[in-house]
């Protein structure tokens, strides 16, 4: 054999390992899973939700939307693969960092092995569905994200009508909402585009892309790959959805309150509340009385707030897919938001119940219900609630494109012991309750946050326009004639 | 040389006219039968409505779910009247199912393992989603743009059609083992021909009464009828 033989043969033999160790990440971080070991760790931590056959129907599952994965299909939401295996890398990641959004938490605290361990018998439920092997999902050549870009992928959005499902803002509420189903049956809401942070497969450019490409089996969603006008359109698209919202919600904690000089403006879209930091509140379901609301619509409240000498103004900023009255005969409520307060500052540490109040201690509530408009009220917890005679809070809300935005005003000073009054440098509890009254969400079951602070800011005055530049001209003056004596002298 | 080229030709000659010759021809083209298929039904047709809240330019503003229609004397639409006995191979004939005015026209589509052309005419999003166990399942977007994707079905069974944008959209693609099938009309008829002569079980599927076979006999460049109730 002639050296050229051997070294090409050598070359090759190198280029295979290579492209073995080198071209499949995942392969090589995969581990060969224990599955009967994995069968003792799933009875302990996953039969709860995902059932002991594996089909989706633990105890648990009833209370969760979405419902637990029915492994029986071998159909998986999230792949990186273009046929619709996934890798064993998918389900190991998903297992450990979990799924935003959903009832499914990260398994990290597991040891790596135990969690292959999972792989392996969670995979035993559909072996014939795994034979197949996964085929690597080759997305496009990226593109980085630029104006230019994501205007091209907003055209393509238009043109693919993403609109349909996730709205004309990404806000998941498309006119196919409400029909939309996943492979079992059960109703499906689109991914809230401008909240990157509840997408069950992550939000990294890669993993958008790779959603887009190719689709996420067993919901609504389908592949893009060969449905854009051209495969770079894909990076477009994902240039696009990550510029229709942040990063993350930076939930604030406490409720600033901005001092203003000038008139505030009612109106919800005024130019004046853009210019406002907001203060970002996260909610939870309420899971105390019943009855609970498990999984609850409203997740996040976005709050300006501001006040001048005569009044104070919240402007709260939140999602709902739907805008929804009180219809009795289609069992639909009103959409309603609130805030609350004590009936006066406690001093120290005290406050009243945070649920609403109690028997003992009552609390104020400032409330906006659709249809109805501003409300004030006494609670002595959620079922014992008393209005307030002689209004003195106003307020207007607008909805477009599945978002509310809310101003609510009312005097400063208060007449009633049952009203708040507000003083600037004082901490004040303040907590928070939405309602979706579309997603049937009425009385106790509603989304609400435990106690908060707000606090208003140090009045501003015009003094701190003009003391600075006066201090500044007297000490240009008395340097000079500090310099004018000096000169004197000499 | 010359000899050795000669004698290879001439296999390469009786080869040849011997493939020919053994090539089996169209399946039952001469002295088959014909079946002529009536499917009925006796119960009420199911018709269900749906207010539509977008694309009403293209999808009217009401939608129809048609499970269950039934004609003129009790005649069952959209059966798929088969032979699956029968020995024929399938002959490539290229299917199309249109997304017409946010409907899959035909509303059941028979073809034989090989591909089928899925238009969209209607210049709005549809996503082509199947239920299929045999087959491969599907969720492809056709935007606007995309007149016409094709889609590889290789396995014999029912398939189920969807589209999530416009849920009330409901089609079927059968795809048989052989070629000898029809769909019943308007008025439950349905009619296949060149049926190799011979008993079978006629078999008539229907996407909710499910299936009911019958005996028949097909006899040589004759025309058997063959009535078939469905029952629920």
């Amino acid at each position: 054999m002639s050296p050229a033989g051997v070294g090409g043969r050598l070359a090759r033999g190198v280029t295979l390992v290579a492209s073995i160790v080198f071209a499949s990440p995942a392969l090589v971080a995969a581990q060969a899973g224990n599955a009967m070991a994995g069968k003792a760790l799933y009875e302990l931590r996953c039969v709860g939700c995902h059932g002991e056959k594996g089909d989706g129907k633990g105890p648990a599952a009833e209370l969760v939307v979405p419902k637990p994965r029915d492994f029986t299909t071998g159909l998986y939401k999230i792949r990186t693969s273009a046929n619709k295996a996934p890798t064993d890398q998918d389900l190991f990641r998903i297992i450990t960092d979990g799924m935003p959004g959903t009832s499914m938490p990260s398994w990290a605290v597991l040891p790596d092995k135990e969690r292959w361990n999972l792989v392996a018998y969670v995979k035993a439920f559909a072996a014939d569905k795994f034979k197949e092997a996964p085929k690597k999902l080759e997305l496009p050549k990226d593109v980085a994200s630029s104006g230019e870009s994501i205007k091209r992928g907003k055209e393509m959005f238009e043109a693919i009508e993403c609109h349909k499902c996730h709205g004309t803002e990404g806000r998941g509420d498309g006119p196919s909402r409400a029909e939309l189903k996943d492979e079992w049956g059960h109703p499906i809401a689109p991914a809230n585009l401008t909240k990157r942070w509840t997408f069950r497969g992550g939000a990294s450019r890669t993993e958008i892309a790779t959603r887009l490409a190719a689709g996420v089996l067993g919901t609504p969603m389908p592949a893009f790959i060969d449905s854009v006008e051209k495969p770079e359109d894909i990076w477009h698209l994902t240039n696009y959805i990550l510029s229709l919202g942040p990063d993350s919600p930076g939930y604030a904690t406490l409720v600033t309150v901005t001092a203003v000089s000038d008139a505030i403006p009612d109106d919800p879209s005024a130019d004046f509340w853009k210019k406002l930091t907001p203060n970002n509140i996260p909610l939870l379901g309420q899971v105390i009385v019943d009855p609970r609301n498990f999984n609850p619509s409203v997740d996040l409240v976005s709050v300006r707030a501001v006040y001048n000498d005569k009044e104070i103004a919240f402007h709260l900023t939140w999602d709902d897919p739907t805008q929804s009255t009180a219809d009795p005969g289609k069992k639909l409520f009103a959409d309603a938001i609130s805030l609350q307060f004590p009936p006066q500052p406690t001093p120290g540490v005290e406050r009243p119940y945070f649920l609403m109040g109690d028997a003992s201690d009552a609390v104020y509530l400032l409330r906006w219900e659709n249809g109805k408009g501003v409300t004030e009220s006494t609670a002595n917890g959620p079922t014992k609630i008393a209005a307030i005679q002689g209004a003195e809070a106003t307020g207007k809300a607008v909805y477009a494109n599945g978002q509310y935005r809310l101003v609510m005003k009312r005097p400063l000073v208060s007449k009633s012991e049952t009203r708040p009054t507000f003083a600037p440098m004082v901490f004040m509890p303040v907590a928070f309750q939405a309602w979706d009254g579309g997603a049937g969400e009425s009385g106790t079951r509603m989304s609400l946050t435990s106690w908060y602070y707000l606090r208003l800011e140090e009045p501003q005055s015009g003094r701190r326009f003009v003391i600075p530049p006066v201090v500044a001209i007297l000490t240009l003056a008395v340097m000079l004639l500090v310099v004018r004596v000096a000169n004197r002298r000499a | 040389m010359r000899k050795v080229i000669g004698v290879l030709l001439a296999i390469a000659l009786v080869t040849g006219v011997a493939l020919v010759a053994h090539r089996p021809g169209p399946a039952g083209a001469q002295g088959g039968g014909t079946i002529e298929a009536t499917v009925t039904y006796a119960g009420t047709p199911v018709v269900e409505k749906l207010k539509v809240n977008k694309d009403t330019e293209k999808c009217g503003t009401e939608a129809m779910i048609e499970k269950v229609v039934v004609g003129p004397n009790k005649g069952l639409a959209n059966a798929v009247v088969s032979v699956p006995s029968a020995k024929g191979a399938a002959k490539a004939v290229k299917t199309t199912v249109d997304q017409h005015g946010c409907k899959f026209v035909p509303h059941v589509t028979a073809m034989t393992p090989g591909e089928l052309d899925l238009k969209n005419s209607d210049d709005i999003l549809h996503n082509i989603h199947t239920y299929s166990t045999a087959n491969p399942s599907i969720n492809k977007a056709q935007p606007k743009f995309k007149k016409m994707m094709t889609e590889k079905f290789e396995k014999p069974e029912f398939v189920k059609l969807t589209c999530d944008v416009h849920s009330w959209m409901l089609g079927w693609v059968a795809v048989m083992p052989n070629p000898f099938f029809g769909v019943t009309d308007a008025g439950g008829n349905a009619k296949i021909e060149n049926v190799p002569p011979g008993k079978y079980a006629v078999e008539a599927w229907h996407e909710t009464l499910g299936k009911q076979t019958k005996e028949v006999e097909v006899k040589a460049g004759q025309s058997t009828k063959v009535a078939i109730e469905m029952k629920k």
